[in-house]
């Protein structure tokens, strides 16, 4: 069975919110993608990328999370990343990203 | 290291083999499969989500990569007594050495770190391996 992955977003004044529900991986990861850039291209806001339900993301993911923060900084805002399970804030530290990213 | 890849069968008491199309939908499959066999060794939900990390980083840059000479690739799960090996073989020797250090950091760091051996170049069929050794109690069998 494929891996499964729903995106859904909330826009608010300050920020807005997307929730990650499932699974990031080769299979998903174009989906993830393009969902985050086009949020980013459409708001001028700060991103906030509720992970509370994602069950799992590899290299792929992660990478695709740097390129996202990467342009949010372009623009002048900043990605923060919500809800991590322990096992996927472990990938987190193993990579050092914990380091480049607001961790909530 | 190399030891691992002379491994005979008096070594290790079960091997099963997974044999998948370089098809980005069938990676979970290898998830699923791996975290079945390391459950069923004892190893504890940490380590099985481990192992399903590192052996996902493999196969995504080896679907990633592709091959125009065979459709799939094969995974093969070696059972120790307190060690799970699992090497991914290829007859294409193209997919020798996927890995490249400056574009997959984040994959190679993640296998380093999760697993207890890592062997990211051989000169076989067996393109790669990866091990994680069983430490402390085993867990009940899931």
């Amino acid at each position: 069975m494929p891996s499964e992955l729903i995106l859904t977003e909330n826009m608010s004044d300050d920020f807005t919110e997307v929730k990650v529900v499932g699974e990031v991986d080769i299979y998903t990861s174009k989906q993830f993608k393009e969902k985050l850039y086009s949020v980013l291209e459409s708001s001028g806001t700060d991103l906030k990328i509720d992970c509370s339900e994602l069950k799992y993301i590899d290299s792929t993911g992660l990478g695709i999370l740097v390129g996202t923060l990467k342009k949010a900084k372009l623009k002048g805002n900043n990605v923060y990343i919500t809800g991590l399970k322990d096992n996927i804030k472990k990938l987190f530290l193993i990579t050092g990203l914990d380091k480049l990213f607001f961790i909530e | 290291m190399m030891e691992n890849l002379k491994d005979t069968m008096i070594d290790y008491f079960e091997t099963i083999e997974l044999i998948l199309p370089f098809k980005a939908e069938y990676v979970s499959t290898a998830r699923l499969t791996a975290s079945s066999v390391a459950s069923k060794m004892g190893f504890n939900i940490e380590e099985v989500e481990d192992i399903k990390v590192a052996l996902s980083e493999v196969c995504s840059k080896l679907v990633s990569r592709g091959s125009k000479v065979v459709d799939s690739y094969r995974i093969v799960f070696k059972l120790f007594k307190d060690k799970l090996t699992i090497v991914f073989c290829c007859e294409d020797g193209t997919l020798n050495c996927v890995f490249d250090n400056e574009n997959d950091s984040l994959g190679i760091a993640i296998m380093n770190a999760l697993m207890d051996d890592v062997e990211l170049c051989t000169k076989t069929e067996q393109l790669l391996l990866i091990s994680k050794v069983l430490k402390g109690e085993k867990q009940d069998a899931i």
